[in-house]
């Protein structure tokens, strides 16, 4: 194709191009990791400097002042908890659609189309729904209610459980049909067929799909912005705790936005391989 | 369970059918059946709670949740200029958007897919934007725009540029500045799409071209994009989506502002529902948005999906 073409001097202009973009499109980040170590007497300054010495203090400030640490479990305790929720219901649901395809593709369809529910939409009938369970008996009990943990659990299981279901019909379809039918032949009922034959072949998919829902449950915002307030804030919400009157604190929401980033990136650096999949719905193999 | 399985005559697979317990259909509304009970219930409880709502009066600081109005609240919402000021909005911000995006996000494709070597390494790279959450980067950015200590401006003023825009204050450019970031973080998704497309093109015709002495253009032209074509679609459906629901980094970047330039609908919804509490007039135009956003999303992407949905039917 095009390549095959390109001598010499085109292929040193393409890769200078490259440098370019790659530098406009990182350059954010590296400046956000960079302030979160820098001093606070080198934040607010014009020229900006490039020269410092790193300090830690903005990290400190951040979890112990800001309270940052309750966020980082919060967010954990809910990313964790839906993320396994959904791979539970959404592997079951997908085995059967991939290979059952019950619907007829219909109800894959249907189950689309709730993804593409604006989220704003959504979350305004939630914010009354659990402000009303949330002064219940069951509400208390399960934790689920405005500003409360089950809330997020729920509404994230809610948003990530079509996602999961239809880039997991995409892993499942790629495990061959006559493995299970020789298992069935060998004796092993379906069930069997489903623990020990299909989800052990499965799991890699499982895997990706889990850890693609962990990545939008960690990088939620609309939801935790809405739902809650204080007692189960999330990270990508608290980071706004550092508007003061005095101004932004810029050194700390560095440091707080580098503690939100830093586990993602290294997960999209994991998912390398299965990113174009997994951010098509499993319609591109990639 | 077991009796009716005996009868189950039309299992589609006669091979397995010796041990059969239950019918496959039974067994496979089974298996979906705790996702779409989840799913069913969370997705249309707060539909019809939002439709039933847009019937209503609904002002949570006076009065609450009342009695019927019948159509009043799409009328009052209809003759709203804010709304149609946020509408236009939010129509602009997706258009420029998705251009700059996916024509970029394609040149880089292109750019990435013709490099000799490090392709590997370069397209790591290039994804990492696409890990961070756009509330929290989108935050950090109003940090970069600043006018006395934002590296945009400094940038500006050592390459010799005299022109010192206010990115965030400026009513001319405020929309702008959410446009440039937005391109910045989804641009990367563009490009690695498109890349894995333009890998798994089989090569044969374009070594055929290539015989025929076919000019670059000429192989762009008829073979390149047409057979990329569904990539593409794709890719804009889904861009278009992500972009008219744009909410995270209008919050943290802009707020909606300077004045309400940046105000787009899912902003502007959020605003009359939780900001002064008219939960009727956000309830109706989240449906308003939500019948928008499913007419056409759902007409563009009908093909596409049944396309997907078949796929799993023919295994």
């Amino acid at each position: 194709m095009l390549q095959q073409r390109s001598g010499t001097t085109m292929q040193i202009l393409r890769y200078a191009i490259i440098v370019v973009i790659l530098t406009a499109s990182l350059f954010p980040i590296a400046w956000m990791i960079t302030t979160s170590f820098k001093p606070a007497d080198d934040i607010m300054v014009s020229p900006p400097r490039f020269v410092f010495k790193p300090t830690l203090d903005n990290y400190i400030y951040a979890l112990q002042k800001a309270n940052f640490a309750r966020f980082i479990e919060n967010t954990l305790y809910v990313a964790l908890v839906s993320t396994v929720i959904v791979i539970v219901l959404s592997s079951l649901a997908s085995y059967s659609f991939a290979r059952y395809n019950p619907g007829g593709g219909n109800i894959l369809f249907f189950i689309l189309t709730t993804k593409m529910f604006p989220a704003i939409a959504v979350v305004l009938p939630y914010f009354i729904i659990f402000q009303t369970i949330g002064d219940t008996a069951v509400g208390k009990a399960l934790g689920i209610g405005l500003d409360r943990r089950g809330a997020l659990v729920v509404s994230y299981t809610m948003f990530n459980l079509p996602f999961a279901i239809w880039l997991m019909v995409s892993f499942f379809q790629d495990i061959p049909r006559e493995l299970e039918d020789s298992a069935r032949l060998d004796g092993y009922n379906r069930l069997q067929v489903l623990w020990r034959v299909v989800l052990p072949l499965a799991a890699p998919g499982i895997a990706v799909t889990a850890i693609f829902c962990l990545i939008f449950s960690w990088n939620e915002f609309l939801f935790a912005y809405i739902l809650t307030r204080d007692v189960a804030r999330t990270i990508t919400v608290g980071v706004e705790s550092f508007f003061t009157l005095r101004g932004i604190l810029w050194g700390p929401v560095s440091a707080a936005a580098t503690i939100s980033v830093a586990p993602m990136l290294v997960f999209v650096l994991i998912l390398q391989r299965y990113m174009v999949r997994g951010l098509t719905f499993g319609a591109v193999r990639g | 369970m077991e009796s009716a399985t005996s009868k189950s005559v039309q299992a589609p697979r006669p091979a397995t059918e010796a041990r059969r317990t239950m019918s496959d259909t039974w067994y496979s509304i089974l298996l979906i059946a705790p996702a779409m009970v989840i799913i069913l219930f969370f997705a249309l409880v707060p539909l019809f709670y939002a439709l039933d709502i847009s019937f209503r009066f609904a002002d949570l600081t006076g009065g609450g949740i009342r009695g019927f109005v019948g159509l009043n609240n799409y009328r009052e919402v209809l003759h709203e200029a804010h709304f149609w000021q946020a509408v236009r909005t939010t129509v602009v911000f997706t258009s420029v958007a998705v251009l700059l995006e996916m024509s970029l996000g394609i040149f880089i494709a292109f750019l990435i897919h013709g490099a000799s070597r490090g392709k590997g390494l370069i397209r790591s790279l290039v994804i990492l934007p696409l890990a961070t959450a756009p509330a929290v980067t989108g935050l950090f950015w109003r940090y970069l725009y600043d006018t006395q200590f934002g590296l945009y401006n400094y940038f500006l003023s050592v390459l010799g540029i005299p022109w010192q825009p206010n990115w965030l204050g400026d009513i001319k450019l405020g929309l702008w500045s959410v446009i440039i970031f937005d391109v910045w973080l989804w641009m990367p998704f563009v490009a690695l799409i498109v890349l894995a497309g333009l890998q798994s093109l089989p090569r044969e015709p374009f070594e055929a071209a290539e015989l025929d002495g076919a000019s670059t253009f000429r192989v762009l032209r008829t073979l390149t994009f047409p057979m990329l074509m569904p990539v593409l679609t794709l890719v804009f459906i889904l861009r278009a989506i992500d972009c008219l629901r744009l909410y995270d980094s209008v919050a943290t970047l802009t707020r909606g502002g300077p004045g309400s330039v940046t105000e787009t609908m899912t902003y502007y919804l959020w605003r009359q529902g939780l900001v002064f509490f008219r939960m009727d007039y956000a309830s109706t135009m989240a449906l308003l948005f939500l019948y928008a956003v499913i007419l056409a999303s759902g007409y563009a992407l009908r093909p596409l999906l049944a396309r997907l949905a078949m796929r799993a039917g023919q295994r």
